[in-house]
This record gives structure tokens, sequence and C-alpha cells, in this order.
């Protein structure tokens, strides 16, 4: 990491600025990821604009009875928020197991989901719960936001200031991590709302995508027995030294009766 | 944008600073180069080791993972911040008391992460404790200690005071207090002023040749590159290697490269120009060759050659023959036979390879983490083309070793850049690189077979095993030879004929890794016994302990062994929990759902010392005119203790109290040979050699005082007082004469395992005296996932005495952990996981209670009754864990690592069902 000028704004037109001032700009928030990829040299741009000093980015408050997650709010103050374990405890636990507490403490909902790396565990979150991301110039759906392997919707100038997440009637997240860096080797989210059931899948593909055969089945008896009779193909799933796609494609579907069943 | 004028702002361990860095300069770097806060340690600088914690306002980070600009503003702390005015604080204590440091790397991430908890929260309970430093990896204690210092310092318990005595006290490490207070002194926290940067350019292929173009072009176009190393410029030897007759590793490739990540070129100069490189740029022309993967492809009729004196691949071949295995296994009742295969296993030292060399005239000094400090100085005087004379190696402080910190790493060329430029040199490995170049353990390849009688008595025992040495010879001739001897395990047998090969392919160079190729030769043998006693329909314990080795029993080396063989006692103190625990798995079975329980259990044995080989051992203690006593200690502390107990065994010999001890460890300009910190030999042989000493000073004092043997000792400043019944005798240490280094009187004591050389059919004496254990496993296997996860370990371990029982306790547990990680999820594969994150080693999250009982029944070589637990520790955890997934599944996986897919895949196979 050499050699390019580091910005600490403190507005969101600031930041506007600087994006549309330099080209390569790149953004950073908590760092957990992209720090380590400057370090490999994978990523090496003029100017990086650092997003930990705005305030109106950070907080986490009610709205329209779900909630309201700012971009830089650590997955630390997610997961410790007491509105968040009453309104969304799904979403407490999910915070919970990302990473160890030095990660928890810097990484930020907004920089995970803007670099949307296939096995990162907020992807699910905000399919599985349908959520709506808010950016800098307007509104996306979450199913429209993950448009690929670390590719989000996001135009070059355009970034994440919050996330609103319905209030779910049941939902929880069950994952199979990586022991060493908790990622998601596969991790499913699974969401029962007035508007029927979501399974939303991470770690398993290059993005997030909802298992709507395990949705269908679900939908009509929201229970984990009845996941028994679906089979979930491996066609298309990661393949790596942790696990294969079979592995992967068996982990899915026990992954979400657990999920399931946790979600009572 | 550099830091504005003025610098950028923090409050670094409560005081206002500024630091002139760039804004994206890294914290942990900042921490370590700018400010000399080197307590802040880097293990991987990718946020995988949690090594370098600190507390940015309050909450742990990785300090590697921040640049400065993002701090401005905020409070940071290290551990060098912890430490109270007047000494250690509650929780740094806590960590000594109960012997949570080892090493010590990873001891300041553990801090501070232990610290940003207790400040949430002040009585936190054990799961807290794991979440908090559950980012903070440990490669030595098993993470038990670290827990229950971190829950000792919350609770409101006044901290055990540190209890008195010598042989047999539970003293807190010598090196401790440094440890806590992160002032230790590893391979990368010392350079000196102006010191030139070294880096090494390895190859990406597993296989190539190669051509260089012109290097001076390329370094005149690189200002700060002062000097570019190839294979020439080697002055001495290009070649390294333990056998005197394979010194066939080169320190730079030279056309050729056998493995990836083996070096090719040396970079030397400013450490912004060397960092600055990209070694693509550099002009290496390189032809790509296919490589050999594995034992059967190296053993294949057209495989390539992967050194030209070996057409077959096969560096070297072991064995051991008693008696006719073939008549023994015919006739017997019952016969087993096993197929195991093992992957390679990194070492993961959480410390990488680090150190500096400096030029002094015709000599060359070398400051480096290393675990066998003598050998080094043959080594780099061999590159050099000079005598060992002139060679001085001080060892660092050891962020963790394991065997493969025994092997040179940094030492030769470090020594060939600093002799040529007569310039200070530093180099630090980074993690990638350390875990590319480093040595491994070898993958092995099985297959073993078993009988027994009707009465349960084994019969015999053949094996043969072929041992993937890698790309050089390394410690690979050792594993050979090892092996066959232990490959039995530790039972009485009428015939055995066990043989092993050491292989060459383009991996990684297979050397030492705690148990030289016997933890996985137990897993065969193991599995065997189990299978034996299900087929005879004997318990699996009761079975073991018909057959164990006891005191006058010959082993299949022919060698009759003494005293000091308490296999059987091990088994019996673990016989009852053993009952009850199968018991309540009986009681349990059938209504477990996906989630299967059971219970493993394995022994071990392990020859203390290298085999059939001279290991010796020397060590002085002096005694100043002052009354201070200086033990001269060549022995390596990686962690395992070795700095305390020699104290604590020279102190016990000489009948004066620990306190008056100063230590010079290791130095080979101070200190005497003590051989390599392996083999789990120092206990036995330097820990004879301190005690010699110790005696030797003790005898010249009592000669001096005309005193008879059980003259007590007293030292108090210049006067010593010699008490025999009522008679005092005073000895002013002013008036002796003091010699060499104004010691008035020295003592010196050697020691060298009496062993006898192995015939054709390794028929002799390999070793003087072994270590025994049983240990068993309670696992719990889900059926749906492949997980397994051991819930508890039981350790029963022979160590004849413990010269400190906190300090056997950790190497059990540390021991333990590596043993659950070789089970259950290491697997080394080059090229792909040559990191933190895909490489999986144990976290606090992996590793469970462990009940530990320590079998003193005293071994007759050992000082004061002590032998070695280092590598005993980790043999029969992977068996029992092994048996205790066949117990649970009836499935018995032939491949370790057991991974979830691995066991899932087994399972389905046998149809198997939660």
């Amino acid at each position: 990491m050499y050699n390019f000028t580091y910005h600490r704004p403190r507005t969101l037109a600031e930041v506007a600025q600087l994006l549309s001032a330099n080209e390569d700009a790149k953004l950073l928030a908590g760092g957990q990821t992209f720090i380590p990829t400057l370090k490999q040299r994978l990523a090496q741009p003029s100017d990086l604009v650092d997003l930990s000093g705005i305030a109106e980015l950070k907080g986490i408050r009610e709205e329209g009875g779900g909630l309201t997650i700012g971009a830089t709010t650590t997955h630390a103050e997610v997961a410790g928020s007491e509105l968040v374990r009453r309104l969304l405890p799904a979403l407490a636990d999910l915070a919970e197991s990302i990473g160890d507490p030095q990660v928890r403490n810097l990484g930020t909902l907004g920089g995970s989901i803007s670099n949307n790396d296939p096995a990162a565990d907020y992807p699910a979150g905000l399919v599985g719960l349908g959520a709506t991301v808010r950016t800098s110039k307007r509104e996306i759906g979450a199913e429209d936001f993950f448009t690929g392997m670390f590719e989000t919707a996001l135009e070059e100038d355009e970034i994440v200031t919050a996330v609103h997440f319905p209030k779910p009637e049941k939902a929880a997240y069950a994952k199979f991590p990586n022991p060493a860096s908790r990622y998601a080797i596969v991790g499913v989210f699974v969401a029962r709302t007035g508007g029927g059931v979501r399974v939303a899948v991470t770690g398993a593909a290059p993005c997030v995508f909802r298992a709507t055969e395990l949705e269908n089945a679900l939908a009509a008896d929201f229970s984990p027995a009845a996941l028994d009779g679906v089979s979930v193909p491996a066609d298309g799933l990661n393949e790596d030294i942790h696990a294969s796609a079979e592995y992967r494609a068996h982990l899915v579907k026990v992954m979400a009766k657990r999920a399931v069943a946790a979600a009572g | 944008m550099v830091a504005g004028p003025g610098g950028l702002r923090f409050v670094l361990n409560g005081r206002p600073v500024r630091s002139r860095a760039p804004a994206g300069a890294r914290l942990a770097q900042v921490l370590r180069e700018e400010f000399g806060l080197t307590g802040t340690k880097i293990g991987c600088d990718a946020g995988d080791c949690g090594a370098c914690t600190v507390l940015l306002d309050g909450a742990q980070v990785c300090a590697c993972l921040v640049p400065v600009g993002q701090i401005e503003g905020g409070r940071v702390v290290t551990v060098e911040g912890l430490a109270e005015k007047n000494g250690l604080d509650r929780l740094q204590r806590a960590f000594l008391i109960t012997g949570a440091a080892q090493c010590g790397i990873c001891t300041p991430g553990m801090l501070m992460a232990a610290a940003d908890l207790l400040a949430r929260r002040p009585s936190p309970d054990e799961t807290e404790v794991r979440d908090a430093i559950g980012g903070v990896l440990c490669r030595c204690t098993g993470y038990r200690k670290i827990v229950e210092a971190v829950l000792l310092a919350a609770s409101d318990r006044p901290l055990p005071t540190e209890p008195d005595g010598r042989m047999g006290a539970r003293r807190i490490r010598l090196d401790g207090p440094d440890k806590v207070a992160g002032r230790a002194a590893f391979g990368a926290d010392r350079r000196p002023r102006e010191a030139l940067e070294l880096r090494l350019v390895r190859s990406p292929h597993h296989r190539a040749r190669f051509g260089i173009g012109d290097l001076e072009g390329f370094r005149a176009r690189h200002p700060g590159i002062l000097r570019i190393l190839t294979a020439a410029d080697i002055p001495g030897r290009n070649g390294f290697g333990i056998y005197p007759d394979l010194k066939d590793q080169p320190v730079l490739a030279a056309g050729e490269v056998r493995h990836r990540g083996e070096p090719v070129l040396a970079l030397v100069g400013t450490p912004e120009a060397v960092r600055k490189v990209d070694p693509e740029e550099l002009p290496i022309a390189w032809e790509p060759l296919p490589p050999v993967f594995g034992i059967e492809a190296a053993l294949a009729p057209d495989a390539p050659v992967v050194h030209a004196g070996r057409p077959d691949n096969v560096l070297i071949e072991g064995r051991v023959r008693r008696g006719e295995v073939e008549t023994a296994l015919r006739g017997s009742a019952v016969r087993a036979e096993i197929a195991v295969e093992t992957s390679f296993v990194e070492h993961a030292y959480i410390e990488p390879e680090a150190g500096f060399a400096v030029r002094r005239g015709d000599s060359i000094e070398i400051f480096a983490t290393t675990q066998a400090p003598y050998m080094d100085r043959e080594e780099v005087a061999a590159v050099l083309g000079i005598p060992a004379e002139r060679v001085r190696i001080v060892p660092s402080a050891c962020g963790g070793g394991f065997g493969g910190k025994l092997d040179v790493s940094v030492q030769p060329i470090l020594a060939v850049a600093a002799w040529l430029l007569d310039r200070p040199v530093r180099t630090v490995w980074s993690r990638p690189e350390s875990m590319a170049a480093s040595t491994k353990r070898h993958p092995a390849r099985i297959r073993a077979e078993a009988g027994a009688d009707t009465e349960g008595r084994l019969t015999g025992f053949r094996f043969h095993g072929d041992f993937d040495t890698g790309a050089y010879a390394s410690w690979g001739p050792t594993v050979a030879q090892r092996v066959p001897v232990h490959a039995t395990g530790p039972y009485r047998l009428r015939a055995a004929l066990c043989t092993t090969r050491g292989i060459y392919t383009n991996g990684p160079p297979a050397g030492a890794f705690r148990g030289f190729g016997v933890p996985q030769a137990a897993i065969a043998h193991e599995a065997l016994m189990d299978m034996l006693a299900d087929r005879l329909g004997m318990d699996r314990l009761e079975f073991r302990l018909a057959n164990a080795l006891r005191p006058g029993d010959v082993t299949h080396c022919g060698q009759r062994l003494g005293d000091g063989v308490a296999l059987a006692a091990c088994l019996e103190r673990l016989r009852p929990i053993w009952r009850e625990e199968r018991d309540r798995l009986a009681a349990g079975r059938g209504r477990e759902g996906p989630l299967r329980r059971g219970l493993g259990i394995a022994c071990m044995w392990y020859g203390l010392g290298n085999t059939s080989m001279s290991n010796p051992s020397t060590m002085e203690v002096g005694l100043s005119q002052e009354g201070r006593l200086t033990l001269y200690n060549g022995a390596v502390d990686i962690g395992q203790g070795s700095a305390t107990i020699m104290v604590q065994l020279c102190a016990e010999a000489l009948g004066l109290p620990m306190e008056l001890f100063d230590q010079v460890l290791g130095d080979t300009a101070r200190t005497r040979d003590a051989g390599k910190t392996s083999a789990s030999r120092q206990t036995l042989v330097s820990g004879n050699a301190a005690r010699l000493a110790g005696l030797d000073l003790r005898r010249q004092i009592l000669r001096l005082a005309n005193a008879g043997p059980d003259a007590e000792l007293r030292l108090e400043g210049s006067l010593l007082e010699v008490r025999e019944g009522g008679r005092l005798r005073e000895i002013d240490l002013r008036r002796l004469v003091p010699g060499e280094g104004g010691e008035v009187l020295r003592g010196i004591g050697s020691w060298d395992p009496p062993t006898e050389p192995l015939d054709a059919d390794g028929q002799g004496v390999p070793y003087a005296s072994y270590g025994f254990a049983a240990q068993m496993a309670l696992v719990e296997v889900d059926l749906e996932l492949g997980t397994t996860r051991p819930l508890r370990i039981w350790a029963a371990h022979d160590v004849g005495r413990a010269v400190n029982p906190t300090l056997v306790e950790g190497q059990i547990e540390g021991g333990i952990a590596q043993g659950i990680g070789l089970a259950l999820m290491e697997e080394f594969v080059p090229g792909r996981n040559e990191n933190l994150h895909d490489y999986l080693i144990p976290t606090v999250g992996d590793v469970p209670e462990i009940e530990i009982h320590l079998i003193e029944e005293g071994d007759p070589l050992g000082p004061f009754g002590a032998k070695g637990v280092g590598e005993p520790a980790l043999i029969p955890t992977a068996p029992a864990i092994l048996n205790a997934i066949a117990d649970a599944t009836g499935v018995r996986p032939g491949r370790v690592p057991v991974t979830p897919d691995r066991l899932l895949a087994a399972l389905a196979a046998a149809k198997v069902q939660g």
C-alpha cells in the first residue's frame, strides 16, 4: 500500500466531490477486507476516501416497524444493539457470527455489502429479509443490489448510506463457518413474512441467491421436515480447499433445516 | 497525503503523540518502527493471527489492518501500556502464575484481547472469555491456561503467590515477566541501526529450470537496491542439510528449483527499496517442468527424477526386524489390517522466521530465531567457507518452533549478505513465504497388520510406511529411522517387521515436526489395537494393558527395558474414567439424533534424544564474588520452558535457591553446546548436564569448606555459609581469586544418553529412555455435517518426575491441541493455503477441557527422575480422536485429517445416518 492520497471527509457531499474528482479513488470503511487487498497489491488506488469520519452514515434506528442501520455501523454495534436484539434477533446473531472480535470492532455493514464477498454473511441477511439498500443516489432492493461475485449495482460514484430491514414474523441464520476466518462456507438465512418465505444462501455460490425450491417447500409447511424431500443441486456451486460443490450443496439443505428449526 | 504538518495526533498508552507516518501506513508497523513498541507482534500481517491486537478507543483491533489515518484523535493501548507503574498488572501476573505464556509471541495479543473483555465485562464466564480471545491464535498452549488466566484475573480472589522450591515446584517461568510485558526480543524485534534489508525472491513454480538475465541493469533502475545475490555469490558451500552427507538444499537455487517457494535471488538494500520490488519484474526466465506430487507419483516407473543421484526418488530406507513375522501372523487367532494416509502439516508457529547478521572483521554474528544454535553455526560456517569458531549465533526469543526451526532458515543468506556487503543485514519473512519455504510434517502412506492369540496377547506386527520428504532431505532420514523403532506401539510382541522409505517429491521439504513421523505411525498401530480387541471381544483398554511394555520387557529392537516404564500405570489411572464414560455412552445410545458420541483411547511411546547417536549436552554454572550464580545454558527455550527448568535442576543439585541465578542463554560464544531443542531431549539430556554442573560446583564448594556431601549451603551476598550438623564454615567469596569472567568458581556438567548402534535389522539400543502415555478422547460427530467435536480429553503421561508441573501441563495441553489439528483440520497444500485463514489450526474454540494425570514413578536415568514430554504430548491425541470417531460411527476414515467432507463421504459410503 503505497503512493496513494488519503482523505477523511466529514460529509457525504465531500465524498461525492472526491469521487468525481479522482477516477481511481477507492472507498475505505472498516478496512477489514480492503487493507489486506491493498497489501497484496490486488488494488492500487490513486486515492483512498476514508468514510469513518462521516457522522450521518452511523447509527441504528427503528423505522416503520423495521430497522434502519447506517452504512458505517460496525458488526459489533449491530450485535450489541438492544434495539436489533429486540426487533430482529436473527440479524444480531448474524452480526455476532462474523469473523472475530477484531473484525467485528472495525468491519461495517456498508463495507461488507459493497464488497459482496461470496462468503460474507450480510448478503444472506439482506436478501433473506428483503431489505432495501439506501445509497447516496437511490434505493435498491437487496436482490437487485447483489449482482455477482464481488459485484453490486452500485455505480462508480455511488455509496451505500444505510440499509432498511423490514421486521419478519420469524427468522434465523444458520452458518457452517470456515473455522479460521468464520466466513460462511455455507450460510442460510430463513425468514417468514406476511409475503411468504425467503431462503437466502451465501458462501455456496459466487453470489448470494434465493433457494426457491426450499422456499416453496417451506411456504407449504414451515418446518425442517418439509425440506427432507428437496434436493439441492451442486451445479455452479463453489469448490475450494475447504469444501467441494457437492458438500456445499449438502450443507445448504442441512443449514436451511437448522435455520428453520432455530426460527421456531 | 502524508500526515499534515505536525503529524497525525493520537493518544498512545496514555500519552499524546504525533506520528509522521503516511496516513495509509498500518498501525502495527508504525507502533513497531516509529515508536519502537515491539511488544505488538506481526504474525501474519493479514488479520488472521491476532498477534498484533491492540486496543483502539477501548476495543480490540488488529493493528495490522488499521491505517493510521483512521486513528486521528483516537486512543491506542498496547501491551506496553498495560503494566502499572509498579510493575505488571493483575492480568499479566495471572498469565505468569497460570503458565499462560509459553513461547510468548501471541501473549501481547492475548493480553490485549482479554483486557478489552475485562474492561467491558469485569466478571465474564468461560464462554465470554473464549469469544473474546477467539481472534488470537496460539500454537503452544492449547489455550487452556490462557482461559484460566483470564478467569483468574477477573475473579475477586487474590492471585496465588509463586511457590518456593526447586525440583518439582510450580515456579513462574523465568522468561515470563519479559514475555507478558512485551519486552522479550524475538527475531524481528531487534535490528542494528542502519541495517540493510534482505528479501528473497522465490520460485512461483513447483519445479522449473531458470536462467537469470541482466541483474545489473535491473539494479541500476532500482536505486536503493545495493546488491542482488545469486547462487554464484555463495562464498562456500551452496548447500545445507541435517546430515553431513546430505547437504542437498541450496541457499539459493542454481539453475533449477524443486519446490514452490525455493529462493533463487536475494535483494539487499534499503527497506523501502527492497519492499517495493515486484518479483515479476526481475529478469528470471522460467522453464516450468512437470512436478512430482505425492508418494505414488514419485515411485511410478517413469516418474521425473527430483535429485539426479536418486533415480528412483528414494532418499533412504529404514527397517527393524525381530523374529518371523509371517509365522507369528499366520498363527494368530485374530488379525487386523489398516491403511492410513496423512498430509503435509505446517508448524504454524506465530513468529515467522527473522533475524539479522553483522560482520565483525573476519567473524560473523547472527541474531535469529532458531532451535539449534550450534547446528546453525556449522551450517553458516560451511556456507561462508570459514571455520565455525568465527561464527557466533545469538538466538532470539523463539516464537514457537515445534521442529520447524531446527533447519536453518534466514541464517545462511543473512550471513552471506552481511559478509559480502560488510553491512548489517536483516530479514523478516512474510507469513506466506514462511509457509511456502519452511519444512513440514511428512505425509505418510502406511499399511500395517497385527495379530493376537486367543488369550489376547499380541503375536506379530508388520508395518510399512512411505514418507514424502518433499524436495530436500532435511530430517527425512531421522523419520525413516525413528518410525520403525516406534511403529509397533508400546507393546510386547513375538515378532515384528517394520520398514520405511523416505521419498523425494516436489513438495515442500518435510523435516522435523514434533514426533518425527511417530504421530503418523501411531494412528495405524492404535487403530489395529482397537480392531484386535474388538475381534477378540476384549475391552480396548484392557487389551492394551495386557500387552503394555513393562520394566524388564524386551522391545522389538531387542532392547531390554529397565525401570522407568510406566505405561501400565497410565492405563490403570485412566481405567475408572474409561469405564464410567463407556457406561455413560452405552446408556445414551439410541437417542442422540444426528449427534453421535464416541470414546477413544490410544497409547504411545517415544525414545528421548537422537536415535542410536551420541547427542551430548554440556552446561556450566559460575559463582561470582558478589554471590550471584550464572547458568551458561545453551539449550534454546522455544516456549517449552527449558530456560526455567535447567535452573530448577541446577539449583536443586547445588542446594541453593533459584533466586540467586542469572542465565546466559543459547549464545554460542558464551555457552557450551547443549545440542538441539528436539526429540524431547532437553529435560533428560541437558537437564542431566545442568544437574551435573550444579553438583560439580557444589563439590568444589564442599571441598573449600572441607564439608561432607550432606552439608547445607547458604549464600548471603559475598558470604557463602556451609553448615554441617552443628558446624558452620563461612567462605568470603571476595577473598577467592576470580577466574574467567570474574567468577571465583565454575562447575561444569556433561551428559550423553547411553545408546548402542542398531544393526541392519534394527537390533540394538536406540534410546536410553522412553516417554509413555495413554490418552482418551470423547468426541461428538454430527452425522449430518460430518463434523467432529472433541468434548473432553484425558491424558495420563509417564513423565518420570515433573520438574515443573505447570510447564509439563502446558506441554501436554499444547501437544493435544496440535494432535487435534493433525486429526481433524490440518492439511498444507503447496500454493493453495499459504496463510492462516485457509490453513486451519485449532483456535480456542477447538480445544476442549483437558484432564491431565501425571504419572511420576521416576526414571532411573532422568535428572531427579525427570524425562521429556514435548513430543509424547502430541502423539496419542490424533489416534485417540480417530478411535473415538470409529467408536461413535462404526466408520474408520483412512485419510487424515478427517475433514467434515471426508467424514461425510465415509459415512455415506457406509450408509451411516442420523
